[in-house]
């Protein structure tokens, strides 16, 4: 017995030095960044002391405006363009007979499991078949592609738990067709739609390979200028600047998803509350 | 009982290579509770679906107060559905989900309120109208779902097995309640049920189904009394069926004993299916009775014994209220009233 | 809902024009000599499959492989020990620690990869925070300590998630039935988290296999791994390799294109709909 004691506790050991292992290994990175955009220092071999400049060029300073504009304005068109279009595929997909929607899932995950280089290369290809000019277009086109798979794998576990007779009830008090998506349906899975949304925006924000191979020599977003930048001259290229816009994009998402998750977390509590006055 | 309100004339319908109605052919009158009843698997459902405008048939014509509806959408309908589990809406509460239709008509917002309440008064769930629905019970999610759909004043309810969800108690007491409802509203009633004691109570007239086609329409009376064949006794509580010969009118032999019977218009000897209820034998003593036996199990219901009896190496079930030991000898005789006489089914 | 199966057709013809049709054109480039930007010939040939006698090709792919299946390794190793004692915490917890995984995600990669290249400068900002003095660029060592850092999430999500679903009280009717702690291990939760482990070790050795600045910018261009290549293929020497450059990285992208279709045909296998891949 004792032997049995002495054997869950190592176990417990090794699994609290390993979950200690994997934060820090996650961590470090990310607080050096955070340390870089706070340094004192342009090329950042070492800490020069505290500074917010960094931050204070970020929105003063155009030197990397053009980049940010277009990270930006993808990520949020993308966001929108998928999260629309991933729920009207998502609740197609639903109401297919077993066998064509798993059929249409096995399809939907290519994207997902396919290694981003070879996705980059496929849309490269298409475009250039159909003759696009790389730029803007492209690049929305591309992230807009492989946002809805996402999307699409966070609704379909919602409307599985939805009662399928709901959409009909609309029907029967006198919904139309599509009016009954909108008033039944949309209502019950918006939680889905939500982190749907949410994760096409994490990863447009981040995306570089699918980016890198879809834009051409003119358009660029954060991490292909940075790319260039590095491929350009070498180490320590690129201003601090770019610490400062990933710390703050970080942190913004952070916000947004905490925001997010305590707001559902109320609405859950709220309703146990109203449960717990049954009589 | 009014005039024909919707008529099913030929309709068919498959799913893939499965096919659920087959030529079915049947009316529903105004102010009707009408109930189709069958197990799970007959058809009874899509039926329901049909009329609802849930599906649309392969073939044949579905007819509402003279007009075919064939391809009308769910919403141009007069019907409203109560539907199985009731599909609430979860994002709303138990107001807004009895004004949903109300709202899409554009009512105005007094009537819509004025309404909405005299609704919730009717199902008994007065003050409730703030409540969330995953904070209700399911009786009362029952009464929304019913509320939801009279509310809108259809001319025909469409309910799918209801009750299916509830205990025992709670199913008694709402079949009494769904009856009186459909009585001051007025409204005819379609009910869809596996349950023959549910449509027994509360119907005018059912419709027994199996494998897509209708076995019998008739009243609850004549069902439980004349099943027009095995699969209807079957269905429509316990019988003891037996195979014999019609030997002349009014006289039939089964277990080689001829009884006097009360059916006529049968051929000279055709075969037939006798069915007895359990409840309609009675004991007499051996000496008297033309069957004899000797108690094989006895079991306490409540209200009566069930008690088999092993005749010539067959089992009898009995219903009644007189007490026998296992083991007793006992005569068993049966009315002429009680002696149902089917044609043999085809098979 | 039978009535809304029409939302899925445009679906179908969106994932045909950019899955279906692109791999077709990779097809034909891959076997053939016709230029994808001045298309004027076309002849079937197998002069594209020269690139695998190259020992830079050879070597590549050993290093793809090698470097791929060592992080895949120290992923799980590490991996399912943390997912499953995140996943025996108490529900509150555990989300908040999970969240915390996700975190590190969010910011971008590439300055990710930049920030391993100053720890493993002998000579950085990281040794004057740190006090420690790495000297691991351009060495496999650091490619692989930067994939973990990079792909460890990746193993312990669809871990977590099937560790979190399991029903608990199978662990107690096989202790009930008289198996020690070790045999519930192996003969319960590892089997019964096959999917899990499965879904991990693809989503952490495709990416890493394929992955193309990790390799370049902490190896410093000494290793070389199958997306360095393709990436030089497509972007840097499009007239190179005879003209042919496009045609022999279409030829490469549609080998690793193979090995995750085979990964397809696995996960797919364990999980129909994907539900473990997000």
């Amino acid at each position: 017995m004792k032997r049995r004691k002495q054997r869950i506790l190592m176990a417990k050991a090794m699994g609290v030095i390993l979950t200690v292992m994997t934060f820090l290994i996650l961590y470090v990175p990310i607080l050096l960044i955070l340390m870089l955009s706070l340094n004192d220092s342009a090329r950042g071999y070492q800490w020069e002391g505290f500074t917010l400049k960094w931050y204070a060029m970020l929105f003063l300073d155009d030197i990397m405006k053009d980049p940010i504009v277009n990270t930006i304005s993808i990520a949020i068109l993308s966001t929108i363009i998928s999260t629309i279009l991933g729920t009207i595929f998502a609740i197609g997909i639903h109401a297919l007979e077993k066998k064509r929607r798993v059929r249409m899932m096995v399809m939907n995950n290519v994207p997902v499991v396919n290694p981003d280089i070879v996705t980059g290369i496929s849309l490269m290809i298409i475009f250039s078949i159909l003759s696009f000019t790389l730029g803007f277009s492209t690049v929305l086109i591309a992230h807009v592609f492989f946002s809805i798979p996402y999307v699409i794998l966070n609704i379909i576990p919602k409307l599985k738990r939805l009662d399928p007779n709901l959409y009909e009830a609309g029907l029967d008090l006198g919904c139309s067709r599509i009016e009954a998506v909108w008033r039944v349906i949309i209502p019950n899975i918006s939680t889905g739609i939500l982190t749907g949304a949410l994760m096409a925006f994490t990863m447009s924000i981040d995306d570089f390979v699918i980016t890198y191979f879809t834009s051409g020599n003119e358009y660029m977003n954060v991490s292909t200028w940075l790319y260039a930048a590095l491929a350009r001259e070498g180490r320590n290229s690129f201003t601090p600047v770019a610490y400062a816009y990933n710390t703050i994009i970080f942190l913004l998402t952070i916000i947004i998803i905490v925001f997010v998750n305590t707001r559902k977390e109320r609405k859950v509590r709220t309703h146990e509350k109203s449960t717990c006055f049954t009589p | 009982m009014g005039k024909k309100l919707i008529e099913l004339k030929n309709i068919s319908k498959s799913f893939g290579d499965l096919v659920v109605l087959d030529h079915f052919n049947f009316y529903i009158n105004e102010n009707e509770f009408i109930t189709l009843l069958g197990p799970s698997g007959c058809g009874k459902t899509t039926c329901l679906r049909l009329i609802g405008g849930f599906e649309t048939p392969d073939d044949g014509e579905i007819i509402f107060d003279g007009k075919v509806i064939n391809d009308l959408e769910p919403n141009q309908r007069e019907i409203n559905t109560c539907f199985q589990k009731y599909a609430l809406f979860p994002h709303l509460n138990v107001f807004d989900n009895i004004a949903f239709g109300l709202k899409l008509k554009k009512l105005p917002k007094t009537e819509i309120v004025d309404r909405v309440h005299q609704t919730l008064k009717l199902v008994k769930l007065d003050g409730f109208q703030d409540r969330h629905i995953s904070t209700l019970s399911g009786g009362q999610q029952q009464r929304v779902a019913i509320a939801r759909a009279i509310v809108n004043r259809p001319k025909v309810l469409l309910l799918d097995e209801p009750l299916g969800a509830l205990d025992l108690k709670l199913r008694q007491e709402m079949q009494y309640e769904l009856k009186e409802m459909q009585r001051t509203l007025g409204i005819t009633f379609v009910y869809v049920t596996h349950d023959q004691e549910e449509a027994l109570t509360m119907s005018d007239t059912i419709v027994i189904m199996n494998e897509g086609k209708i076995l019998q329409i008739g009243t609850p009376e004549d069902i439980y009394n004349e099943p027009k064949n095995r699969f209807v006794a079957n269905f429509i509580g316990e019988s003891n069926i037996f195979e014999g010969i019609m030997i002349e009118d009014y006289l039939v032999k089964f277990v080689d004993r001829e009884f006097k019977c009360v059916d006529k218009g049968f051929h000279l000897n055709e075969a037939v299916d006798v069915v007895i209820r359990p409840e309609d034998f009675d004991f007499v003593p051996p000496s008297k009775a033309k069957i004899k036996g000797i108690v094989d199990s006895l079991t306490f219901k409540g209200v009566h014994y069930e008690i088999n009896v092993m005749v010539d190496g067959r089992e009898y079930t009995i219903h009644t209220t007189k007490y026998r030991e296992v083991g007793d000898r006992v005569g068993l005789s049966v009315e002429p009233e009680s002696i149902h006489v089917m044609r043999r089914q085809r098979s | 809902m039978k009535r809304l199966r029409f939302f899925s057709i445009p679906y179908l013809a969106w994932m045909l024009i950019f899955i279906a049709v692109p791999t077709l054109i990779l097809i034909m480039l891959a076997f053939s000599d016709y230029s994808l930007y001045y298309p004027s010939r076309f002849e079937i040939t197998w002069v594209n499959f020269q690139i695998f006698s190259q020992s830079y090709m050879s070597k590549a792919i050993i290093y793809s492989f090698g470097l791929s299946i060592i992080t895949t390794l120290i992923c799980f190793v590490i991996g399912y020990p943390v997912a499953y004692y995140l996943a025996n915490l108490p529900e509150k917890t555990r989300k908040i620690w999970l969240a915390l995984l996700i975190v590190p995600l969010w910011a971008n990669m590439l300055l990710r990869i930049f920030a391993w290249e100053k720890i493993f400068t002998p000579l950085s900002i990281f040794t004057d925070l740190s006090g420690l003095s790495l000297d691991l660029l351009g060495t496999n060592t650091g490619i692989v300590i930067g994939m973990v850092g990079m792909y460890l999430p990746f193993m312990i999500f669809p871990l977590f998630s099937v560790l979190e679903r399991m029903d608990y009280s199978l662990v107690e009717a096989a202790k009930d039935l008289g198996a020690t702690d070790l045999n519930v291990f192996f003969k319960v939760i590892f089997p019964m988290s096959l999917g899990g482990i499965v879904s991990g070790v693809i989503m952490t050795m495709l990416p890493a296999m394929t992955s193309f600045v990790l390799p370049a910018r902490i190896g410093l261009g000494r290793i070389n791994l199958i997306g360095n290549i393709i990436e030089s293929k497509f972007m840097k020497e499009v007239m190179g390799s005879g003209g042919l450059s496009i045609n022999v990285g279409s030829l490469i992208s549609l080998m690793l294109m193979l090995f995750s279709v085979i990964s397809f045909v696995i996960i797919t296998r364990f999980d129909k709909e994907g539900e473990t891949l997000i």
